[in-house]
């Protein structure tokens, strides 16, 4: 009865019944608004903290110490057009090289990949051990699953074959694990191709936002930094202690995050330990790669976020919110769609919640903040880059938003439909743009 | 007015502001004035040298005139390849300041010594300073940056700016501050009163060290009767003290503060979210990092990097790494007492601070 009052139904002729649906779709819509608007305060939360907060970057000025042995995983799947990059600058980079070890993990390759790897073994004795992987489950988590046979020293370092490491990376991304209660790190990531096209631009300004702001946001804020998967570390006894790589994520690296955090260690960002990566050059491979990350996000969801906001462990109370909020992320994108369908929906039924007045303030103050939200991050992180000219392009991100909404809605959907026909989820490998060395 | 053309209008109108937004977007899509990727050093491993080698390699072609200089007791001048004037010094004497005196006062010049330079008193050098030999400064004194091929000295006072290397030892004296790179092959020894940020060499000796030297070494044999607790990994919510000789074998992680007795021991690394203090004579063979401030001392022996997220108080007679294993001191606020050595890195990101003993 009380939801009735909350409504000002000008159909007159409606049925009751309908008038009871209408009033529960009006909940849903409410409960659908609160979470966007929790998103909202969420994205200008993070973006104010790294304009104008406490900074933690703890570990960035260990330069000088007795350095651990670390092993530096490469996964490779068919990445002839990349691993020499790779393999190249990490023979060159400022680390012990006797307390350096370089493991390819070579997936299953059927191009140049394994041909390209022995010429580095012979090139560089002692400093590289290849991992040629030839049968067994697909996929990054299962290959370097396989891969720990090789693993001997407590820290390793894992880096995608597309990757750049520069001169000082590896002792920056060691550094976190002299502290005792970081089990990941993780460090930024920064698009080399940026200037391709248009979507390279956009993809440029989105990592910017999600590494300047989002990762450094959660870092000052003691929440929960993700762990990618590269340019990443991770610790071998609390890898032993959560069990290991789990072959049966789809997104190794959030599944890693939530074990971790959930056995009581903590992923650290070094915003400044930065790597160059290549980023998709046409939408269907991005299209490909966010549905990727989308499914296995939603997986980690559906797996971690009971238990992380109201299990038994470790985890701060900020860490379970964020780390909840996290986890939503992708299925954000169908909540979205179906809200904009509800409120379609009532409109068109002649609905004005909230007796309409404030339904209308409501929107006209979520239209002036809210839709900025997640732009003001980008124009922040732009900022602190100390970008100039690419910030203008920031009117186009509602292109690559519009894209992505529909692909993480469409890979949520799927995901519903192979939980329902018993399909097996499988692992697509991004594809690669840069040229044959 | 005919209302297809006014429709048409309207619709046109309409559709230029909404495009309006956009037009710096299509320029700079097309232009691609900002389109390289963000500059992330490959090169540069955060190397504190790194001026100091650059600038090695700049003043390479003066080589040949400061060799001339040097045999024929001579002095030069002259611009280098990026108009950056310069006076060369070949005599081991107190020519910087009649060099000096002969170019405009006012104007800026780049000095490179073949030999030991004295510079004067209460000098300002706007340009680096390369001394082949040893370099002495002159009390208040303001500097850009120093290379020296031997040992460099600051009197009472100087003010350092951007960088320093010595290839011998590095001293300044009381007072001085060190507002940029501080760096040395052999030592870097600073007294009371200096202010300083980053500093590297195989020893940095706060004040005179040696005589505060009580600390004992870190890896010695475990004294019998000792209580002590082992776990490798020590995970607790809450405060956690360490009582007055107790040997910890494994690492700490404590959630709140941290209490370390004298006397104490732990064989592996420390960490607490909270304040940590820890008291005299305190040996940890791993690292210490606390999420807060940060007490240190005195007369204790730490092994590995020591962090403090905020503040960080070290006490008379505290070691950090060791010569053979040396180590980072690190924090945005570091107060540390005259006789403390660290080997290795003591880095104050925002101010660091000697404290003189009373």
């Amino acid at each position: 009865m009380q939801a009735k009052l909350l409504l000002q139904v000008r159909h007159d002729h409606a049925e009751p019944a309908f008038r009871l649906w209408l009033c529960e779709v009006i909940y849903v819509l409410y409960a659908i608004v609160f979470v966007i608007c929790a998103y909202t305060a969420r994205h200008y939360f993070f973006t104010l903290n790294r304009l104008f907060g406490f900074q933690r970057h703890p570990y960035i000025d260990i330069d000088t110490a007795d350095w651990p042995p670390v092993t530096v995983l490469v996964a490779a799947h068919n990445e002839e057009k990349v691993i020499a990059n790779v393999l190249s600058a990490l023979m060159t980079v400022k680390y012990p090289e006797d307390k350096m070890l370089v493991v390819p993990v070579n997936d299953r390759s059927t191009d140049r990949t394994r041909e390209i790897i022995n010429e580095f073994v012979e090139r560089f004795p002692g400093r590289i051990r290849p991992f040629h992987r030839t049968s067994g489950k697909g996929g990054k988590a299962a290959a370097l699953k396989d891969a720990m046979e090789l693993v001997d020293t407590e820290v390793i370092l894992i880096f995608d074959a597309d990757y750049i490491p520069g001169a000082g990376l590896i002792k920056q991304l060691v550094a976190p694990f002299f502290d005792l209660e970081v089990g990941g790190v993780m460090g930024r990531v920064v698009p080399l191709n940026a200037g391709t096209n248009l979507l390279t631009r956009l993809l440029d300004l989105e990592r910017s936002g999600g590494y300047q702001v989002d990762q450094q946001a959660r870092m000052n804020l003691r929440l929960v930094p993700q762990h990618g998967g590269t340019v990443a570390g991770v610790r071998l006894s609390a890898l032993r202690e959560i069990g290991g790589w789990n072959e049966n994520s789809l997104t190794e690296d959030t599944d890693l995050t939530y074990r971790l955090l959930l056995n009581g260690w903590k992923t650290a960002y070094q915003n400044r330990s930065e790597c160059y990566e290549e980023v998709p050059e046409n939408w269907p491979v991005r299209i490909k790669q966010i549905m990727r990350w989308a499914k296995g996000h939603n997986q980690a969801m559906v797996t971690y976020s009971l238990r992380l906001l109201l299990g038994k462990h470790r985890a701060t109370v900020r860490e379970r919110i964020d780390g909840t909020l996290l986890l939503g992320v992708y299925v954000m994108a169908p909540i979205t769609l179906i809200g904009w369908a509800l409120a379609l929906g009532v409109f068109y039924q002649g609905v004005a919640p909230l007796h309409g007045v404030i339904a209308l303030l409501s929107l006209t103050a979520y239209a002036a903040l809210g839709n900025l939200a997640a732009f003001f991050e980008i124009a922040a992180a732009s900022r602190l880059d100390g970008t100039r000219k690419r910030i203008c392009l920031l009117p186009f991100l509602i292109l690559g938003f519009a894209v992505s909404i529909f692909s993480v809605s469409r890979a949520a959907v799927s995901q519903v439909s192979d939980l329902v026909t018993g399909a097996e989820f499988h692992w697509d490998k991004t594809e690669r743009f840069r040229k044959v060395l | 007015m005919n209302p297809y053309i006014a429709v048409a209008a309207l619709v046109f109108v309409v559709g230029l502001m909404l495009m309006l937004p956009l037009v710096p977007a299509l320029v700079e899509l097309r232009g691609k004035s900002d389109a390289l990727p963000l500059s992330v050093v490959q090169e540069n491993a955060g190397e504190i040298r790194h001026f100091a080698n650059s600038f090695r390699t700049y003043i390479k072609g003066l080589e040949p005139i400061m060799q001339r200089c040097v045999e024929s007791g001579t002095t030069d001048t002259g611009t280098l390849f990026d108009g950056e004037e310069y006076v060369v010094l070949g005599r081991p004497d107190e020519v910087l300041m009649r060099a000096l005196e002969e170019q405009d006062a006012v104007r800026p010049v780049l000095i490179m010594a073949g030999v030991d330079l004295v510079a004067p008193p209460e000098a300002t050098f706007s340009k680096d300073i390369y001394a082949g030999g040893q370099f002495e400064g002159g009390e208040k004194s303001n500097y850009r940056a120093i290379l020296g091929e031997g040992d460099v000295h600051l009197r009472e006072a100087s003010r350092v700016l951007r960088w320093v290397h010595a290839v011998g030892e590095f001293t300044a004296d009381v007072g001085c501050g060190l507002y940029g790179r501080i760096s040395s092959d052999l030592l870097v020894r600073l007294h009371a009163d200096c202010s300083f940020t980053r500093m590297n060499a195989p020893r940095i000796e706060i004040g005179c060290a040696a005589s505060h030297a009580k600390a004992g070494p870190v890896g010695a044999s475990i004294p019998p009767n000792m209580g002590s607790r082992s776990s490798p990994r020590l995970l607790h919510d809450g405060d956690f003290e360490v009582h007055p000789g107790e040997v910890i074998k494994g690492n700490l992680v404590i959630r709140g503060k941290l209490h370390i007795h004298s006397g104490a021991r732990v064989c592996g690394s420390v960490k607490s979210v909270k304040d940590m203090v820890i008291e005299d004579g305190v040996s940890v063979e791993g690292s210490l990092i606390s999420a807060r401030k940060m007490s240190l001392g005195p007369h204790c022996a730490i092994h590995g990097p020591v962090i403090a997220e905020r503040e960080l108080a070290i006490a008379v007679g505290t070691r950090c790494g060791t010569l053979e294993y040396p180590t980072t001191v690190s924090a945005p606020q570091i107060e540390v007492e005259e006789g403390v050595v660290v080997f290795g890195t003591l880095w104050a990101r925002d101010r660091g601070h000697v404290v003189a003993r009373q």
